[in-house]
C-alpha cells in the first residue's frame, strides 16, 4: 500500500522572494517582456528587403497571425491599428504561459491571479473607452438596448446585457486564463509526484515499474501544455479583439 | 530575540516562533519557500491562491505596460515598416511584370495582325498572278487553236488539191484506157470529149 501525500495548493503556487517584493512570477513576467522585446528588436534589425528568415521570419509570422488570423476575422481592416496592442497581449501571455513546462521555472505566471486579472481589467477599460470614443454615449444605449428587440423584452435583456458586457467579461477572461493554466500546472505536479512516489516505493518493489505509467502521462501532458499555452494566449487575444471590435462597430 | 516552540502531535511537528521580549507569536503567513528546497511544514497556509498578490500585480502590470509601449512606438513600427517596404517592392515587381506581360501581349497581337495582313497581301498577289496566268493561258490556247485551225485549213486545201490532181490523172488515164478499149473493140477511136464526159460522170457517180 502506498500513500501519496499531495502538498497543499499554496506549496505548489507560492514562491520564495528572490529579493523583497520580487518572486518567480514577477521574474517570469519581466522575462516575458524582455524576451518579447529582444525578439522583436532583433527581428527589426534584419534586412527587410531580403526574404525573411530566422528571428525576423518568426516575428513576421506572429504579426501576420495576429493580423490575418485574429484582426481580419473579428474586426476587419479597420482594426489593423490594434495590431501592436494585440501583438503585445498575445506575445506576453504566451511567454508567461510557456514557463509552465520549462525546467527549473516550471510555473506559468498566468497560473496566479495577478497577471490575468490585470490584463483582463486592462482589456475591459480599453474596450469601454473604445466604445465611448466611437459611439459616444450611444455606446451605453447600443450595448444595453440592442436594436430589433421587442420593447417589452428590454426588461429582461438590458440587465443581462449589462451583466454580460460590463461585469462578466473581465471576470470570465481572468478565470478562463488563470484556471486553465492553474489546472495544467496542478496536473503536471500530480503526475510528477505520483511518478516519484511509485519509483520510490521501497516497501513494495513491484510498484516501481508502474511508475512509468504516470511518467508517460506527465510527458504527454507536458506536450499538451505547449498547446494549451498557445491556445489560451490565442483565446484571450481573439476575445479581446472581439470585444474591441464590438465596441468600435455597434452593428457587429 | 525569537524562541522556537516545537509541538509534536503524532507525526506532525508544529513550529512557532515566539518573541522573547513581548511574548507575541510571529505571523508566518508571509513566509515563503521553495517547495523542493525546504520543508513545506515550516510555512503557514498563506493567502488564498485566488487572491492576487500586489507584488505580482505590480511587476506584471509594469512589465506588460513597458512591453506594450515599446511594441506600439518602437518595435512594431520598425518591423512593419520593413514588411511594408518588402511587400511594396514585391507588389511593384508584380506590377512591372504585369505591365511587361501586357506590353508583350500587345506586341504579340500587333505581330499577329501584321502576319494576317501579310498573309492577305500574299493571297491577293497570288490571286492576281493566278488570274494573269489564266488570262495568258487562255490567250495562248486561243492562239494555238487558231494556228492549229489555220494549219488544218492549209493541210485540207493541200489534200484537196492533191486529191483533185490525182483524180484528174486517174480520169485522163481512164479516158485513155477507155478510148483504147473502144478503139480495139470497134476499130474506131471514140470522141475524146464524149469519153471524158462519160468517165467524169461515172467517177462522180462512184464517189457518191
Amino acid at each position: 500500500m502506498i500513500a501519496l501525500e499531495f502538498p497543499p495548493i499554496n506549496e505548489i503556487l507560492r514562491w520564495k522572494d528572490l529579493f523583497p517584493t520580487f518572486n518567480k512570477i514577477a521574474l517570469i513576467a519581466v522575462a516575458a517582456a524582455l524576451i518579447g522585446t529582444v525578439v522583436f528588436l532583433l527581428a527589426g534589425r534584419k534586412d527587410a528587403k531580403v526574404a525573411p528568415k530566422g528571428v525576423r521570419n518568426f516575428a513576421e509570422s506572429i504579426v501576420e497571425f495576429i493580423e490575418n488570423g485574429i484582426i481580419m476575422q473579428t474586426m476587419g481592416r479597420d482594426g489593423l491599428g490594434w495590431t501592436p496592442f494585440l501583438l503585445s497581449l498575445f506575445s506576453f501571455i504566451y511567454l508567461c504561459n510557456v514557463p509552465g513546462i520549462i525546467p527549473f521555472l516550471q510555473m506559468p505566471a498566468t497560473a496566479r491571479m495577478a497577471l490575468p486579472l490585470f490584463l483582463s481589467l486592462l482589456v475591459w477599460v480599453v474596450f469601454i473607452v473604445t466604445g465611448f470614443k466611437h459611439q459616444g454615449l450611444a455606446y451605453i444605449k447600443n450595448s444595453l438596448f440592442p436594436p430589433g428587440v421587442p420593447k417589452a423584452l428590454y426588461l429582461l435583456v438590458t440587465p443581462i446585457e449589462f451583466i454580460s458586457t460590463f461585469l462578466v467579461r473581465p471576470f470570465s477572461l481572468t478565470v478562463r486564463l488563470f484556471a486553465n493554466m492553474l489546472a495544467g500546472h496542478i496536473l503536471l505536479v500530480t503526475f510528477a509526484l505520483l511518478s516519484e512516489a511509485l519509483f520510490q516505493a521501497e516497501g513494495n518493489p513491484a510498484l516501481i515499474p508502474v511508475g512509468v505509467l504516470p511518467l508517460f502521462m506527465l510527458i504527454f501532458l507536458t506536450g499538451f501544455e505547449v498547446l494549451v499555452a498557445f491556445l489560451q494566449a490565442y483565446i484571450f487575444t481573439i476575445l479581446t479583439a472581439v470585444y474591441i471590435g464590438g465596441a468600435a462597430h455597434p452593428e457587429h | 530575540m525569537l524562541t522556537a516552540v516545537v509541538i509534536r502531535s503524532g507525526e506532525v511537528l508544529q513550529v512557532r516562533l515566539v518573541s522573547a521580549e513581548e511574548g507575541k507569536e510571529v505571523d508566518l503567513t508571509e513566509c515563503s519557500f521553495e517547495p523542493e528546497a525546504s520543508n513545506p511544514t515550516e510555512c503557514g497556509p498563506g493567502p488564498s491562491p485566488i487572491i492576487p498578490e500586489m507584488k505580482e500585480l505590480a511587476w506584471g502590470a509594469g512589465s506588460f505596460i513597458v512591453f506594450a509601449l515599446l511594441m506600439r512606438f518602437f518595435l512594431f513600427p520598425r518591423l512593419k515598416k520593413g514588411m511594408d517596404s518588402r511587400y511594396n517592392s514585391i507588389r511593384e515587381g508584380h506590377e512591372n511584370a504585369e505591365a511587361t506581360r501586357t506590353s508583350a501581349r500587345s506586341e504579340v497581337a500587333q505581330y499577329d495582325a501584321a502576319v494576317v495582313a501579310a498573309k492577305a497581301e500574299a493571297a491577293k498577289v497570288v490571286d492576281a498572278a493566278r488570274a494573269t496566268l489564266e488570262t495568258e493561258r487562255q490567250a495562248a490556247i486561243t492562239a494555238a487553236n487558231a494556228r492549229i485551225a489555220a494549219q488544218r485549213e492549209a493541210a485540207m486545201a493541200a489534200a484537196d488539191a492533191a486529191r483533185a490532181a490525182g483524180r484528174s490523172q486517174v480520169e485522163s488515164a481512164v479516158v485513155d484506157v477507155v478510148s483504147s478499149a473502144v478503139e480495139i473493140a470497134t476499130g474506131k477511136r471514140p470522141d475524146g470529149s464524149a469519153v471524158s464526159r462519160a468517165v467524169a460522170d461515172a467517177m462522180s457517180a462512184g464517189v457518191r
